[in-house]
């Protein structure tokens, strides 16, 4: 069965917002197949980590202490390879993916979080559970003017509006 | 000069003209003007009354503290009142009106309280308008506030935006003066990162109209050179226009910047307005001194002003307040003051320096100056700079509690001491002399190692000997000016038992207008020290609060206004429900279907017609809002045995049960199903409502009571959409979705929880529990699929005749079947007073045991849960009513209950109820008084079972 985003029909392709040449930023879905929710075992911390690292192509990101996202891996394989390492549980659906790049990325996403994503103290890589118009957010640095946030699927929609009206004075492009 | 426009200099663009409008009359300013500097330039010195006496008023200062003129700004949506006109920069089609006057600015009626101006002193309204008490709401305040009132809110909606942003910063640097220029540059350098914030239009603080020299250069071409170089560091945040209004806990700074309130309308996508939260490393207060007034006879009459105010307007803005002034100080900024206007061709008339005996007693003019009486005699002039010396602008370090210190050096206060993250500078800082700001700035923006020399600069003389009060004027003279507080209420409000700073201030209202006291506050606590026979240090002042100048709601609103006041969330099933027709209610921020009305229907209708067609058949509703929760972990059981009152560690893998959770004080906290789905998985239903609290509490018991358990948990709410399809048809329906699996008792009995795949391997789980009392099941699939399976179950009970039905069919079904819910579980209830006290385990510990025994809990006269019936089985009934015995009047002793939920019941067609009444298990039966004192009315009911419908529960199992 073809899955149906909670962003479709939402989030339009096209340019918006001012006209000042190139736009500010790019917004696009950036749904991963999967979106596992991976917590360790008391105890097993390290073991886990040992363990997310040694899985090949996949994503890992923290996602609180000694939990983690894990992406694009099925979740019954992940719960295989985890076994008595941690408890895991499909996200794939209950959260919404969007990457928000170019130069002002980083000003329309002050416009929502108080985490500070000056690339010294939030380098390429990190994530932060944060809280933007009232949503919680799960954001990381996926660039140096690259981030995914990722949204419960259900506010999906009311963040979308925030975060593209944000972006309108800069102009933007989703794709 | 032509008017009182100089003919040369000054930072405005002589080649641009603007039009702008004061009190329906045109003028002409230029770019770079602001509206007071504009209006000044073309002779207008009026430009408003003041509060109680309505006098005529002109402007004091150059900038934020302005007390006098104050405006309503634009129009329409967009009008503001109570802008200081001395912050408004001025645009082309500017429009502006004067407050306080009626029926114009020129001939004011209120004026006429002027002249009984011998009651109206301080303390007036606390003495006259006590007595009757019931006059004061009804007649008294609606009449003051009237005569009163400030500029008027506009009524209609403001149609620009409002934006919020954080940022953050090793220094953030408050004032672009010369020392927060020097203390920017300085850390600049070394790579920090900078924040240079200022309330003003362009950045430069005093350089941009005092005469100073730096590094060989004037004042206002070295600022030029130092922000060239800010400008062109990455490190570097210019913030104009940005006034940080509030310092908080954690060295956050609250501050507005005014994007576009230079404009006419902003520019398309733009604020009008952004709030700011600085979270700084450390910061430093290089925000200046304010200049203090003189007080004596008619220092409030147009014309009279701040001496450097005086010199801003001429020097920066090319305007001359007038062609021939007097200037009276106590303080070397007189001699700088007669500089810098004879340099522009200005007359002056008269020094006055307090230090060497001269005095004004009293300005005379209505509406402008025409003259001073000194004691030596009257002498013509049309305009007056005063000077009583300099306020360092202290309030951002005493936003936190602490109190300023007095500095008889300068005679004024000094910042306090707050630590090393927030420093004060410059004339802030009491250090009144150039190179002390720019040594200040430079030691200030030193992040590590050695403090840079300083350029060499010019020092202005700076002396003062304190002089508060010319006690020989005849006319008023004001502290206060936006309050009309003179010097004389001050020593009254001492007579009178109300010497204390505080009581003064509230007694007198000094300090207690929009500018709170910015201009007068230390001449009026010098005053007060001086009838009570303190010092000054003695006495203190009152309390800084934020806001340092006023914010506009719209800024703290931001984006989130209107539709966007809270986020909408919608369930996965939102797309289907609305093909479906339905009619959504917000439940806490979830948009849940209500009723799925057919042409003609009204919600009672709808939902009675769902419910039939449900019991009769089949019925699909989207309970997606229930909180999901998994559970997991070798130590889940035992974990879901401790927060539950009943017990999970023994449910088979596979099963289903009703849970029921108290709080730690033995009252119900929450309700819903659990299954258990492996040895170590479980997955928890929460209410609706409850979700986020549920998932607090297990976070708070894990971490907090049991961080020995094995057990973690993570919220699935979203991931799954869920639907309830129930009734006799339900199985029927069902079986044609389903791959494989024969739906039957055998292999989904009652309380079932199985995984299986559906319409070709959707991998779902389906729950045969039941909320209305039907055969009933509950099929989670994964979110994305929720609409096209909702289709599906549709199309796949459309044989027989399948209804959508939503929340009002759902609670109707509930009560037929006394089934408790938000009603009952209302946080006053126990177990047992909802008829589940079984479920509460004796074998096993858990939340809320303990609380549970107590004797209050375990009363048997405790309110519990029945069911109730109108005796008229035609009447309406409605929640809320109290129960009362047969004869009993109204009353709290005779008080015996009340009913809790009601619903129409259209398989009894009758109202039915679910009622807390005290000892209600064995009234069943009895007839009782509904008092409906909300509506005025009352009616007998009968007690019944909480089960109205089905009692057998035979349909479970149809």
């Amino acid at each position: 069965m073809l899955r149906t985003s909670a962003l479709a029909g939402v989030a339009k392709t096209g340019r918006f917002g001012a006209d000042k040449g190139s736009p500010g930023v790019k917004l696009s879905l950036a749904q991963p197949a999967s979106i596992i929710m991976v917590i360790a075992r008391k105890g097993k911390a390290k073991a886990l980590k040992e363990a997310l690292a040694a899985i090949k192509k996949t994503t890992v990101q923290w996602a609180g202490p000694d939990q983690y996202y894990v992406y694009n891996t099925p979740y019954t394989d992940l719960k295989n390879k985890l076994e008595n390492l941690a408890s895991v549980s499909d996200q794939s659906h209950g959260r919404v993916m969007i990457s928000i790049r170019g130069p002002k990325a980083r000003a329309v996403l002050a416009k929502g979080t108080p985490v500070d994503l000056h690339e010294a103290e939030f380098p390429i890589g990190k994530s932060a559970l944060t809280q933007m118009a009232h949503v919680s957010v799960h954001l990381t640095r996926t660039g140096d003017d690259e981030f995914t946030l990722s949204v419960f699927r259900g506010f999906s929609e009311s963040f979308w509006e925030w975060l593209s009206s944000q972006a309108g004075e800069f102009g933007y492009q989703v794709s | 000069m032509t008017g009182f426009r100089i003919p040369n200099g000054g930072l405005i663009d002589r080649d641009t003209e603007l039009n702008f409008k004061f009190d329906g009359k045109s003028y002409t300013g230029h770019q770079g003007d602001t509206l007071a500097s504009a209006l000044i330039a073309n002779g207008v010195h009026l430009m408003g009354r003041s509060f109680k006496y309505h006098r005529p008023r002109g402007v004091i200062s150059a900038g934020a503290s302005e007390p006098n003129a104050l405006v309503e700004l634009r129009e329409g949506g967009r009008k503001e009142a109570n802008t200081r006109a001395t912050m408004v920069e001025l645009y082309d089609g500017l429009a502006a009106r004067s407050q306080n006057r009626w029926p114009s600015l020129n001939f004011d009626v209120g004026a006429v309280t002027s002249l009984a101006s011998s009651i109206f002193v301080a303390g007036f309204y606390y003495k006259t308008f006590m007595w009757p008490k019931s006059f004061w709401e009804k007649i008294y305040e609606p009449l003051i506030r009237k005569a009163a009132g400030l500029g008027t809110a506009s009524k209609e909606a403001d149609p620009d935006a409002y934006e919020k942003s954080y940022t953050h910063c090793d220094l953030l640097v408050i004032g672009s003066g010369p020392s927060g220029l020097m203390a920017t540059l300085t850390a600049a350098r070394s790579g920090a990162r900078v924040i240079l914030a200022d309330e003003g239009s362009r950045l430069g603080g005093s350089l941009l109209f005092e005469n100073e020299e730096i590094a060989g250069q004037s004042g206002y071409d070295w600022a030029q050179t130092v922000l060239a170089e800010l400008t062109s560091l990455p490190n570097v945040t210019l913030m104009p226009r940005t006034t940080i209004f509030g310092w908080f806990d954690g060295n956050v700074f609250g501050a507005l910047e005014r994007v576009n309130d230079h404009v006419a309308v902003p520019a398309p996508f733009e604020p009008r307005q952004r709030y700011w939260r600085v979270h700084a490393k450390r910061a430093v207060l290089a925000a200046g001194a304010e200049e203090r007034p003189l007080v004596f006879g008619g220092n409030d009459v147009p014309g009279v002003m701040l001496a450097s105010a005086m010199r801003h307007y001429s020097n920066r803005y090319a305007a001359a307040a007038g062609k021939s002034i007097a200037v009276f100080a106590n303080n070397d900024s007189a001699q700088r003051t007669a500089r810098d206007m004879q340099s522009h061709g200005v007359n002056v008339a008269a020094m006055i320096d307090t230090r060497k005996g001269g005095r004004i007693l009293n300005v005379k003019g209505g509406k402008g100056v025409s003259y001073i009486e000194t004691p030596v005699g009257k002498i013509p002039c049309d305009a007056v700079a005063m000077s009583g010396g300099w306020s360092p602008i202290v309030n951002l370090m005493c936003h936190r509690g602490a109190k300023p210190v007095w500095n008889e050096a300068i005679a004024g206060f000094t910042p306090p001491d707050v630590g090393a993250e927030f420093t004060a500078i410059g004339s802030a800082a009491g250090h009144m002399l150039l190179s002390e700001c720019l040594a200040d700035g430079a030691r200030a923006g030193t992040m590590k190692g050695r403090v840079p020399a300083t350029p060499k600069c010019r020092d202005e003389a700076f002396a003062i000997q304190p002089f508060w009060w010319v006690k020989e004027s005849t006319g008023k003279a004001f502290i206060d000016y936006q309050n009309d507080a003179t010097a004389k209420d001050l020593p009254l409000a001492a007579r009178e038992g109300y010497g204390h700073v505080e009581l003064a201030k509230r007694y007198t209202t000094t300090g207690m207008a929009t500018d709170q006291g910015k201009l007068g506050n230390v001449n009026a606590i010098a005053i007060l020290a001086e009838a009570s026979g303190k010092t000054i240090a003695e006495m203190g002042t009152t309390t800084f609060r934020p806001f340092y100048t006023p914010v506009s709601f719209g800024a703290f609103a931001g984006p989130f206004i209107g539709h966007h006041f809270q986020p909408v969330r919608k369930t996965p099933l939102h797309d289907w429900a609305v093909e479906q027709g339905a009619v959504f209610v917000e439940t806490g921020l979830w948009m849940r279907s209500s009723w799925f009305p057919k042409s003609g229907e009204d919600w009672l209708a709808s939902a009675s017609r769902e419910v039939k067609s449900t019991r009769a058949s089949v019925g699909l509703c989207d309970v997606s809002t229930l909180g999901k929760i998994d559970i997991q972990g070798k130590d889940a059981g035992v974990f879901l045995d401790r927060l539950y009152c009943n017990t999970f560690s023994t449910l088979s893998i596979g099963k289903a049960r009703y849970g029921l959770m108290l709080r730690e004080d033995g009252i119900v906290f929450d309700d819903g199903t659990t299954s258990r789905l492996a040895e170590d998985h479980y997955v928890m239903t929460t209410t609706t409502a409850n979700a986020a609290r549920v998932m607090s509490h297990i976070e708070f018991c894990h971490q907090v009571h049991w961080p020995e358990l094995d057990v973690q948990y993570v919220s699935v709410t979203e991931q799954w959409a869920q639907m309830a399809v129930a009734g006799p048809k339900a199985r029927a329906t069902l079986q044609k979705l389903v791959d494989k699996l024969t739906l039957n008792d055998d292999t989904v009995p009652y309380l079932a929880a199985k995984e299986i795949t559906i319409m070709g391997g959707v991998e779902s789980r389906l729950f045969r529990i039941s909320f209305s009392g039907e055969h009933a099941y509950e099929l989670a699939v994964p979110a994305d699929y929720g609409n096209a399976v909702a289709r599906a179950i549709m199309q796949a009970g459309a044989e027989f005749n399948i209804v959508p039905y939503g929340v009002e069919a759902l609670s109707m079904m509930r009560i037929e079947k006394g089934h408790v819910a938000g009603g009952e579980l209302n946080g006053t209830t126990t177990a047992g007073d909802l008829g589940l006290g079984k479920m509460m385990s004796t074998k096993k510990d858990f939340i809320g045991r303990k609380m549970a025994s107590r004797d209050g809990l375990t009363d048997p006269a405790r309110q519990c849960v029945v069911g109730i019936k109108p005796v008229d089985r035609t009447m309406k009934m409605r929640s809320g009513g109290h129960l009362l015995k047969q004869g009993d009047p109204p009353s709290m002793q005779a008080d015996q209950g009340y009913i809790c939920s009601v619903a129409w019941s259209p398989m009894l067609n009758m109202w039915l109820g679910l009622a807390l009444l005290s000892n209600g298990r064995v009234r069943h039966g009895e007839i009782v008084k509904v008092f409906d004192g909300l509506r005025g009315h009352h009616y007998f009911a009968e007690i019944c079972d909480p089960v109205h419908f089905d009692p057998k529960n035979e349909r479970l199992h149809a």
